[in-house]
């Protein structure tokens, strides 16, 4: 038997089958797997908070990646890019909550625009679980943001003419927390179920964001008065 | 593919069914997904408004996500109600009591819990060569579902019943060269045992 599977191997169309079967177990077993976060997001259903809200996504905001690399630990790696998803879900979020919203992307912008406040968010930390790590038969990603509001002028770098958050002070700034998870499911891959706890977690962001945001100190007076400078 | 066995169990407190039938109203069968360590289906979820459809003409299902999105955000595990009381805190958003009335909602039923495997024994081993492949043992392992379903009545601002159903199986996969799998259909029972019940209640008088 071990004979005729080595002979195989060295030559004929039956070893090409057999390393071919051979390259993809291997590639299965140690390639990292790769998550570009997908999905489509509702439309709050919400008054909106009458305030002119000056919204900016930095680059960091915009790529952010979580890669765990496992090859350590002999386990496979993970790459989850949540940045495309999370503009796609913010984008959609923000001008339903506040009734009028403009992004901000360089130092015109903000000559151009009168905005009451500018919205920094930040990616503090993404993790995530699968049923291998937990026992537990469903995929699990945290979230942690640091939001900030800031006042238009402290982002203006009026010497070199660009937009700087270097040396911005916000007068409102907050952690969010966001947890989605979503079951195992029959003919589901690790992929899929990661991609869909993290439109979860991003949901579950919204959901968090709205129901808090008018508690939040520092918030709640400038939302009295939000043409006055903080 | 063959069936294995499963036992099913079915409770049922029910009151003030809709005596008039669900012809003016819709209904939404929602899962709840606040557990840490479980989510209730969105297939069974699914599954229990097909059976509920398919059964009464005259009972429009809103399926789930539409639900689920058209008021986001205050049907996500974080904001869902957990009591018919809460609801009424809801209501007293403009925006959401607006999109309840234009949904037609009457009644709205929410489903927990889950299925799960219990045991498994028994080993099998599976090899490839040149000449084929095949695979030689026996497997077993068992699966249980439980679910609950808690109805709610809109227009009453009440709970008018809970039903419950609990059923469970034993598969089997013989293997002599090629696997044969008896599968025990634990989760379609009870989306049937469930289903049949709440189609009996909003069938009720019409």
């Amino acid at each position: 038997m071990v004979e005729r599977l080595l002979d195989s191997m060295i030559s004929g169309p039956s070893a090409k089958r057999f390393y071919t079967l051979f390259a993809l177990a291997l590639i299965t077993a140690c390639s990292s797997r790769e998550v570009i976060v997908d999905g489509s997001f509702p439309t709050p259903l919400v008054d909106p908070v009458p305030v002119s809200l000056g919204v900016v996504f930095t680059p960091e905001f915009r790529e952010h990646q979580l890669v765990d690399d496992a090859t350590g630990r002999g386990e496979v790696s993970w790459s989850v890019s949540t940045g495309v998803a999370q503009v796609q879900f913010w984008s959609t979020l923000l001008p339903a909550f506040f009734q009028n919203v403009v992004f901000i992307e360089s130092y015109d912008d903000l000559e151009t625009y009168d905005v009451d406040a500018v919205f920094v968010p930040e990616i503090a930390d993404v993790q995530y679980a699968i049923p291998l790590y937990t026992n537990v038969k469903v995929y699990e990603i945290w979230m942690r943001y640091r939001l900030r509001l800031v006042e238009p002028e402290q982002l203006k770098d009026n010497d070199k003419k660009t937009l700087s958050l270097d040396n911005m002070q916000p007068f409102a700034e907050w952690p969010l927390t966001a947890y989605g998870k979503t079951p195992t499911a029959f003919m589901q891959s690790d992929s899929d179920a990661v991609n869909l706890a993290a439109v979860m977690a991003l949901r579950d962001a919204g959901a968090h964001f709205i129901t808090s945001f008018g508690r939040v100190p520092g918030v709640m007076g400038w939302l009295e008065n939000p043409e006055e400078s903080q | 593919m063959l069936g294995g066995c499963v036992t099913a169990s079915v409770d049922e407190m029910t009151f003030d069914a809709p005596t008039a039938g669900m012809r003016d109203g819709s209904l939404v069968v929602l899962g709840r997904r606040h557990a840490p360590d479980y989510d209730t289906e969105p297939d069974f979820i699914d599954c229990i408004g097909g059976h509920i459809s398919r059964g009464s003409e005259s009972i429009y299902v809103i399926p789930e996500q539409q639900f689920v999105d058209s008021l986001y955000p205050w049907f996500e595990p974080r904001t869902a109600p957990l009591s018919i009381e809460s609801v009424g805190r809801l209501m007293v958003l403009p925006t959401v009591a607006g999109k309840l009335q234009e949904l037609n909602v009457s009644y709205m039923v929410w489903i927990d819990g889950r299925t799960q495997e219990t045991n498994s024994s028994g080993s099998m081993t599976c090899g490839v060569g040149p000449t084929g492949a095949g695979c030689f043992g026996f497997g077993t392992w068992g699966t249980e579902s439980e679910y609950e379903a808690t109805i709610w009545n809109f227009a009453d601002g009440a709970e008018v019943g809970k039903m419950s159903a609990l059923t469970s199986g034993q598969s089997y996969m013989p293997a002599v060269v090629v696997p044969i799998p008896i599968i025990a259909p634990v989760q379609d029972t009870a989306c049937e045992s469930l289903g049949t019940q709440l189609l009996q209640y909003f069938s009720a008088g019409s």
